[in-house]
């Protein structure tokens, strides 16, 4: 049961490459994504669903996955490790929120400016390191992070103390509130996603992968591998920018609390417990870790109060324990994480009663 | 040019303890090639457990020394055997992530027992100064300076001539070879792990003696990462270079530019090194054959 995820269902052959690569291969398939789109988009209108809180967790998941889906593909695919993601967040948050204020530029102009200002910073950041064989862009992302963050503490007065940012707006249509903003946030996590999927199916994703399997042979066929991996950092970071522009027009502010060290490692966190190296798992590990966390704010003041000899901030710490813990025991016990059980569970439900 | 003595001084104080914690990051390094990110948070969890014996069961110095030293030991051989041992044979990446990981585990630990807030001051050092021309000295710092030389002189002396520092050389040189000469590459690991945890829990107590016990402590293990890497991963004599290099960058810079710019300030010129020694001063170059 190796790579059950490469088995179609029966009765489904790919006589030909164009056949083979495709995202949706059956008639289910399909009818599921029209469906799963359709449920998607009409949840603010669903009762019960729509409550603001709800809503605010699912626009949080929403901005998270663009921000992890970017990381995936940097780390999953081409076995870089980035943990300075969130302060390429807060590159595009910045950069968006001060062309909001100062110049008035509107979202839909400032979001690809954003996304290409985070590209442009981790080229830079990503040089010296992706020319060096191992991991060493670790070590320059922990750098971008710490150095990225106190640039903008000290030389950007404005993001010190936060500023306003204007809502998004399409015509006279204004999205700020929760039930409005929902359908830009999904509208950018489902595109975003799509573009994900179709880019590892491509020659760069190719080139990705075969630069995470085995980097000696790749330059052997004639990859670049300085080139692609510094394309698979720029692509991350692009989506980092992306992702801080949503963010900073559906907060309607920014600062710097939103994009710390533990922000950048809670995005590693999330990809691994998802799985490395699969767009669905980066879904599914966004939504595990977030569910999990909610989960903790409402256990963590409990515990605190029923055991008086916790010290003041145990809850914190409980929390930190708890999600730390998760990603070791993921990557210990399922290193493939949340997608390969997925894979499993429609290997299971596909060959079922016969599953032997 | 009196303000300069005094941080190059300072710096040099810091630095040796950067140095310190940055053996046991290259100590891990050279094993079995993780770069450990937890080594902050093992600094803070060997401070706070030295502080338990110390301030909290009010033990002799001496006694609770020396109970810390094998607890830290004890803590870095746990690590090993719970994260890093199940993942032989697995990619670099996730081992890497471990390490990144349990520094999320360790501080949720130490927040979960200890709370957050700054602990009581502890006394370790004698109290009084030194005088030389218009700097000076503390004798907290100098002590910390001379205990973290002694330690480091220790280790490098450890390494080369001791058996079981030449069996640690050799893992480093490759897991197979050794393995076939009839070393337990597992064992040395273990011990590995066990002296870096005791190394870290050094450094953090005595920066400990001289900041306060506090989560901040950590922030050690961010300045001894630069250290570690610009003397170059593979040498402990490089690292304590390394260590007072940063050291000093970080005092000075902090010194002129203010408190936040010294860290930032000392990953500027990792990423400066790296551009330019990809391999840091004292590091080896690999070279790779199909």
């Amino acid at each position: 049961m190796a790579h059950t995820s490469f088995y179609p269902p029966s009765g489904i052959y790919s006589d030909s490459y164009r056949k083979d690569m495709r995202i949706v291969k059956t008639k289910t398939q399909w009818l599921m994504s029209v469906v799963f789109l359709i449920l998607l988009f009409t949840i603010p209108q669903i009762p019960f669903f729509n409550s603001p809180y709800f809503l605010r967790l699912l626009i949080g998941a929403g901005i998270t996955v663009i921000i992890c889906l970017g990381l995936n593909i940097l780390t999953g695919y081409c076995g870089q490790l980035n943990i300075g993601q969130s302060a390429f967040v807060m590159v595009g948050a910045f950069t968006s929120g001060l062309l909001n204020s100062y110049l008035g530029w509107s979202f839909w102009t400032c979001v690809i400016p954003a996304g290409l200002a985070s590209a442009v910073v981790g080229a830079i950041f990503g040089i010296p390191s992706v020319r060096l064989k191992g991991l060493y862009l670790a070590l320059t992302t922990l750098g971008a992070q710490i150095i990225l963050t106190w640039i903008a503490l000290f030389y950007i007065p404005l993001t010190a103390a936060g500023f306003n940012v204007d809502p998004i707006r399409i015509g006279s249509l204004v999205f700020n509130t929760p039930s409005k903003f929902y359908y830009i946030a999904m509208l950018f996590t489902v595109i975003m996603t799509f573009f994900a999927k179709n880019m590892m199916r491509s020659g760069p994703g190719r080139a990705f992968i075969a630069i995470r399997d085995n980097d000696i042979a790749a330059e052997a066929m004639g990859i670049d591998i300085f080139r692609y991996k510094l394309f698979a950092f720029i692509v991350c970071t692009f989506y980092a920018g992306v992702a801080g522009s949503l963010f900073v027009h559906y907060m309607m502010w920014a600062h710097l609390e939103s994009f710390t060290l533990h922000d950048s490692i809670w995005y590693v966190v999330m990809i691994i417990v998802g799985g490395l190296g699969s767009i669905e798992g980066t879904i599914f590990g966004v939504i595990f870790i977030i569910g999990l966390k909610e989960l903790i704010f409402v256990i963590g003041p409990m515990a605190e109060g029923k055991l008086p000899f916790l010290p003041i901030g145990a809850g914190s710490g409980l929390l930190l324990v708890i999600i730390g813990g998760v990603a070791i025991l993921f990557l210990i016990f399922e290193p493939r994480g949340l997608a390969h059980r997925w894979n499993l569970f429609k290997a299971y439900y596909r060959l079922w009663p016969f599953g032997y | 040019m009196e303000f300069f003595g005094k941080i190059v001084a300072a710096g040099l104080m810091n630095g040796a303890i950067y140095g310190l914690v940055a053996v046991g990051f290259v100590l891990i390094y050279k094993s079995s090639s993780v770069l450990n990110f937890s080594q902050g948070y093992m600094l803070l969890l060997g401070a706070y457990i030295f502080w338990s014996f110390r301030a909290a069961l009010r033990l002799d110095l001496l006694l609770s020394l020396l109970l810390t030293l094998p607890t830290a030991f004890l803590m870095g051989i746990m690590i090993e055997r719970l994260t890093l041992r199940p993942l032989i044979g697995q990619s670099l990446l996730s081992m890497i992530s471990v390490t990144i990981f349990l520094s999320l585990v360790l501080e949720g630990v130490v927040s979960l027992f200890w709370g957050t807030y700054p602990l009581q001051q502890v006394t370790i050092f004698p109290k009084g100064s030194l005088k030389f021309g218009k700097t000076i000295l503390t004798a907290e710092s100098l002590f910390a300076f001379g205990l973290a030389l002694v330690v480091m002189m220790a280790l490098i002396l450890f390494f080369r001539y001791t058996r079981l520092g030449l069996a640690m050389r050799g893992v480093a040189e490759g897991h197979q070879i050794v393995q076939s000469m009839g070393i337990s590459v597992k064992r040395i690991l273990t011990v590995c792990w066990g002296i870096a945890g005791v190394a870290a829990t050094l450094g953090g107590i005595l920066l400990g003696g001289t900041l306060g016990f506090q989560l901040g402590l950590s922030h050690i293990g961010l300045l001894a990462i630069p250290a570690a890497f610009i003397g170059g991963l593979e040498s402990p004599e490089g690292a304590i270079l390394g260590g007072l290099m940063i050291g000093l960058i970080e005092s000075i810079v902090s010194g002129y530019l203010g408190k936040a710019a010294g860290v930032p300030a000392t990953y500027i010129v990792l990423i400066v090194v790296m551009l330019f020694k990809p391999y840091g001063f004292f590091g080896l170059e690999r070279i790779e054959r199909v």
